[in-house]
């Protein structure tokens, strides 16, 4: 009976755990493992215990070139998006006074999330493209005489299609905690002679703080993890740190994209914890 | 609480005009949507009183409060604080500083930047910002949790730090939304005395919502009674407690029985009602002239009620009588409160002196018969419709 009931949480926990050493341990586990590992042309995977992968990508200034423009992406990305989550859930929240009106203005915004990421991409083609809308616009109505290049196929491209892609990240947790503030704390701050800036300054932005943190996470892992986007849009002219791995796969490098998948996977952990020691994102999740 | 009134950096002096804490409300309507949260209220709450707002929940109570302090827009009418009309001013510009329901104490900030808020915003240098919050903290005797958050504090402490926040403000009006209502039974009464010494050694002008006849009743100097979107009686505190005007006041202050009559015949200045059962009520003329074939509604103290036994064989009443069956009984320590059926009639309770009760106590069943002195039937202004309330007697 005593050992029955002691054995009990361990039982308990057993699914989770399973799953979690099946899905990820043992797949990050492996990929450790194989980082390790020599390639060797025509011949591939040779198991070894060699720190040639590592140094070989740490010594390439291409992908510190990669790694620099991947991050450049990200931060841009994670201004824009955070400043239009931020106002966005500002305005469903504090403005519409119809809590109905506020969840179906909320779920408009998802609505893009109904078709395929590609489709998502691809359909800025028309609107950037040297044919494009835009284009179209601006030569039709005279403020240019030639269609602008730098539309489509640049790093413009890429951070207008990240910025649709991702916005939603940053708007659901934001939303989320905004929802939570009372609205007298709004009228306190006015009582106390607060400017509509101050009210959101003193008060809203510091009691989101938690959403901008876990939108923050979203969408730098978002940036850090992608090269679909970055390679549609840009037309092969940028790369991002997960388009070096993709290339190393496609040579059936595996050890070297492995080591490479090592390195990205510390990076981003490292801005994660960067974000936790900030904000006690926890306090958010339990509440 | 030792509270002293703190000097407005300004200088400005409280017999200084545009200190004046009186507000006028005139024809004040508010509408959401297609109803109306209140119809065409007209009030002048005297400057330095305490003015308690009662009446049940969804009456419009609070609409009231929150468009004095700035944070509802009027539909039409006008509010004035001092000689200056204050629509469209924001709160810190018409000297009003409001104690919410949750205290809504930024959870962010300690307690003393809670009480410092309004000092950052004014642009206060950090120093004499945390001087002047502490010396606040002091005057609610809470310096020693000044660096503690909202969420670590009590109730009371929390209500405390609400307190000191809308003070800090210098304001000549303060706004309080049910202050009491989220304290346990002992704090409400504890917090409920220093409410009322606090108001008058600051001598502005409080107005206090809230659905509970003891307390306004206790704290007042003026109650406003409120029935859905419109004001029944606004007058002291006794006199809304003795002389209710309306059927509806009577019943919600939770003292009176209200009886109805239609007028028989008028001798020598006393009206002879007969009811609908046929019992016999006589009315002292008062303000309003009785004419006879009219209804009239008017209230009786419960405790100016006398109860007897009668046999069953008695049926008819006496003038100033009802008769019925006692419903049950409620032991209050000083006096017993007796629940009459009576034909008819929703309620009937008469508040019986416990030493008169246990002279000859009574039990439920037994058949009585309740009285009154003709001079303790006070004319109600309108006719009782009998429809009733929600909040009805106590």
């Amino acid at each position: 009976m005593n050992s029955r009931s002691s054995a009990l949480p361990y039982i308990q926990v057993s699914p989770l755990a399973l799953v979690l050493i099946l899905f990820f341990t043992i797949p990050v586990a492996l990929v450790l493992l194989v980082s390790f590992f020599r390639y060797q042309m025509l011949v591939g995977i040779v198991p070894d215990f060699t720190f040639k992968n590592y140094a070989d990508i740490l010594t390439n200034q291409t992908n510190w070139l990669l790694y620099w423009s991947t991050l450049k992406f990200a931060v841009i990305v994670l201004a824009i998006t955070g400043f239009i989550g931020f106002w966005i859930s500002y305005f469903l929240v504090f403005h519409i006074r119809n809590l109905v009106t506020a969840i179906a203005l909320f779920l408009v915004c998802t609505v893009p999330f109904w078709t395929s990421n590609i489709i998502r991409m691809i359909s800025w083609r028309p609107v950037l493209g040297r044919e494009g809308l835009v284009n179209q616009a601006l030569v039709g109505s005279g403020l240019t005489d030639q269609p602008v290049e730098w539309l489509l196929y640049s790093d413009f491209a890429v951070v207008v299609a990240y910025v649709h892609l991702f916005t939603l990240f940053m708007i659901v947790p934001i939303f989320n905690s905004m929802a939570r503030i009372d609205k007298s704390l709004l009228e306190a701050a006015m009582d106390a002679g607060a400017s509509r800036w101050g009210v959101i300054w003193n008060v809203v932005l510091p009691l989101s703080k938690t959403g901008i943190a876990l939108g923050t996470l979203f969408v730098v892992t978002l940036v850090m993890g992608d090269f679909s986007v970055v390679t549609v849009m840009s037309g092969g002219l940028s790369g991002s740190a997960a388009s070096a791995i993709f290339n190393d796969l496609q040579f059936l490098n595996y050890p070297r994209a492995a080591a490479n998948a090592v390195i990205l996977l510390i990076v981003v952990l490292l801005i994660a914890s960067a974000i936790f020691r900030l904000v006690d994102v926890r306090e958010e999740l339990v509440r | 609480m030792n509270f002293t009134p703190v000097t407005a950096p300004s200088g400005a002096s409280a017999t200084d005009m545009s200190n004046s804490g009186e507000i006028r409300l005139v024809d004040l309507t508010k509408k959401f949507g297609d109803t109306h949260a209140v119809k065409d209220i007209n009030l002048t709450i005297p400057h330095g009183s305490y003015c308690c707002l009662l009446g049940p929940s969804g009456c419009g109570k609070t609409t009231i409060l929150r468009m004095i302090a700035g944070h509802e827009t009027p539909t039409s009418g006008e509010i004035t604080i001092g000689d200056t009309s204050v629509i469209g001013l924001p709160p810190v510009q018409r000297g009003t500083a409001m104690m919410f329901q949750s205290y809504a104490l930024f959870p962010h900030l300690s307690i003393r930047d809670n009480v410092a808020f309004y000092l950052k915003m004014r642009g206060v240098g950090k120093d004499e910002r945390r001087k002047r919050a502490d010396e606040m903290l002091e005057r609610v005797q809470l310096a020693h949790l000044r660096d503690r958050m909202p969420a670590q504090l009590s109730g009371g402490q929390q209500q405390r730090v609400a307190l000191a926040r809308s003070l800090i403000t210098n304001p000549r009006v303060l706004l309080l939304d049910e202050p009491l209502s989220a304290l346990d039974e002992f704090l409400r009464l504890q917090m409920r005395v220093e409410l009322k010494t606090l108001q008058a050694e600051l001598g502005i002008t409080f107005v206090h919502v809230t659905h509970t006849q003891p307390e306004a009743i206790a704290l007042a100097d003026m109650v406003v009674v409120m029935d859905t979107g419109r004001i029944d009686q606004a007058a002291s505190a006794r006199e809304i407690y003795n002389s209710p005007a309306t059927p509806y006041v009577a019943r919600f202050m939770g003292a009176q029985n209200v009886l109805t009559g239609k007028v028989e015949g008028i001798e020598g200045g006393v009206a002879r009602l007969k009811s609908a059962r046929g019992e016999t009520f006589e009315l002292p003329r008062q303000s309003v002239a009785p004419a006879v074939g009219e209804d009239m509604s008017f209230s009786v103290r419960r405790d100016y009620i006398a109860i007897r036994k009668r046999t069953e064989a008695e049926t008819e009443a006496a003038t100033n009588a009802v008769l019925g069956t006692v419903d049950s009984i409620e032991y209050q320590g000083n006096f017993v409160k007796v629940s009459l059926q009576v034909p008819g009639m929703d309620t009937f309770v008469a508040n019986v002196p416990d030493h008169d009760y246990f002279v000859e106590p009574i039990g439920p069943g037994d058949a009585v018969a309740a009285s009154w002195d003709k001079q303790h039937a006070h004319l109600l202004d309108r006719v009782d419709t009998g429809v009733p309330e929600p909040y009805a007697a106590r």
